[in-house]
């Protein structure tokens, strides 16, 4: 249930420098935000974090629109699950050529 | 080996320098035909240059008898922008590649002068690629004035560094006036005069650099003459060399504070001032104006430290952002990033993106 709620957090957070309008919020600054969030979920324990990605896809059918792409999209565009095959080279082969074929 | 010679042969390679296109002939193996147009009065056989009859269709009827080869030059030379190339008559049965190829160096081997009045050199005494250059010159001169071959002969019979720096000057004036008399320009023609140096020996190459002290036509010199040549008098005439204005760094106030390590890794980039970040303005399609922030700057790089690579849509914006303001200002940018795994995820990113102007680099913490 917690990391339900941690998702939440670390999603409005996402949206937040996602979707904040140029004016209110620099756009360099917000990527540098998001290169230092990336960061910090790396680090976390590798089982919450597996948790947290599973909460992620979960928690983006609240959001709406654009954000609920944004929300689904975490795990992708903090290559959250990369970080958790940081030891399996044929995992993260797995995960190289579907982002291939994502992109 | 036959000897290539006449303004026809000078014609063609002006063409060449001018066009693009060699006129050329091939026999039914293949090889290259090469023509002489000298003949012999007497029994008909090939002669060297300047001696006999010359059979060319453009430089009428010239009969020398014996070696007297000087005044019948004189005044046919190939006039200044003739897109025409008179092609002889008389072809060599023995048709032979080009020689000399590979051995054009002149900042090698001694100095092997051939007389400047004896403009065809015996093919025993063409090992020196310095002396076919220098022989070439001799006879290019030659052929528009005795007294020019006898100043510069006297330019070129040192040691062939020197012999280089001092025809140097000379030769730079030349290029400037030809090429500044040229509507091609001129970066086109110095293109092609560097190319010249793989597909023309020595001696034609010097030959051509010597027509032009009497003719006003496009000098050609080897890549290493070119090179000083260039340094010397920089072809102002010719090709205002474009000077760029310094990056255009801006400096915006940088308040973002953090302890953790990111902070310390994006503040400690080349170039950076504490609690600020340099910035291009970029130029927007309305024309107004919007800063893109970088986090240091090397020369004319610009740096962007990133301590993990994303790939949301605002990064990847981030990325086009860069790569058209760095594009606006010339400029070239450099991700720096603290380990390979982040590099090669860079690397990915903009190969995915097809951004060129930005490279990536690991710079450890």
């Amino acid at each position: 249930m917690i990391v339900t709620q941690i998702a939440h957090i670390i999603a409005d957070y996402v949206v937040f420098l996602e979707l904040t309008e140029e004016e209110e919020l620099n756009l360099d600054t917000a990527v540098t935000m998001m290169e230092a969030l990336a960061d910090q979920l790396e680090n976390l324990d590798k089982d919450f974090l597996r948790e947290l990605i599973d909460a992620f896809a979960a928690i983006a059918e609240e959001y709406s629109d654009e954000a609920q792409r944004v929300v689904r999209d975490i795990a992708h565009n903090f290559y959250l699950e990369e970080a958790l095959a940081a030891d399996d080279p044929v995992r993260l082969a797995q995960l190289e050529a579907l982002r291939d074929a994502r992109e | 080996m036959v000897q290539a010679s006449g303004s026809s042969e000078r014609n063609a390679f002006s063409r060449w320098l001018r066009t693009g296109k060699v006129p050329s002939a091939l026999g039914p193996d293949g090889l290259e035909l090469k023509y002489n147009p000298w003949h012999d009065l007497a029994d008909g056989q090939f002669t060297f240059a300047g001696a006999g009859r010359h059979d060319g269709s453009s430089n009428g009827d010239t009969t020398n008898a014996g070696n007297g080869r000087t005044s019948s030059h004189v005044g046919r030379a190939p006039r200044i922008g003739s897109r025409t190339a008179a092609h002889p008559k008389a072809k060599v049965p023995e048709a032979r590649p080009l020689a000399g190829v590979g051995q054009r160096s002149l900042e090698h081997g001694s100095v092997g002068i051939p007389p400047a009045r004896a403009p065809v050199t015996p093919p025993s005494s063409q090992s020196s690629p310095v002396a076919e250059f220098v022989g070439g010159v001799g006879q290019g001169l030659y052929d528009v004035s005795a007294g020019t071959v006898t100043g510069v002969r006297a330019a070129l019979t040192t040691n062939p560094v020197t012999t280089v720096r001092n025809a140097g000057r000379g030769i730079a004036g030349m290029i400037d006036t030809a090429i500044a008399a040229e509507d091609t320009p001129a970066r086109v023609q110095l293109t092609r005069a560097a190319a010249a140096v793989d597909n023309a020996s020595a001696r034609e190459i010097g030959r051509a650099t010597g027509s032009v002290a009497g003719n006003n036509a496009l000098a050609v010199a080897p890549g290493a003459v070119l090179s000083k040549v260039s340094a010397m008098r920089s072809l102002r005439m010719a090709r205002p060399r474009t000077i760029y204005d310094p990056p255009q760094i801006g400096w915006v106030k940088e308040t973002v504070t953090s302890d953790k390590p990111w902070k310390t890794y994006n503040d400690t980039a080349v170039g950076s001032r504490p609690g600020q970040a340099p910035t291009l303005i970029r130029t927007m399609p309305d024309s107004s104006k919007r800063p893109v922030k970088f986090d240091g700057i090397q020369g004319d790089y610009v740096i962007d430290r990133k301590w993990k690579i994303v790939t949301a849509p605002r990064a990847r914006s981030q990325i086009l952002r860069q790569s058209e303001v760095l594009a606006q200002h010339r400029l070239i940018g450099v991700w720096e990033v603290p380990t390979p795994v982040q590099k090669i995820k860079a690397l990915k990113l903009l190969k995915r993106m097809n951004v060129t102007n930005i490279k990536v680099r690991v710079v450890k913490p």
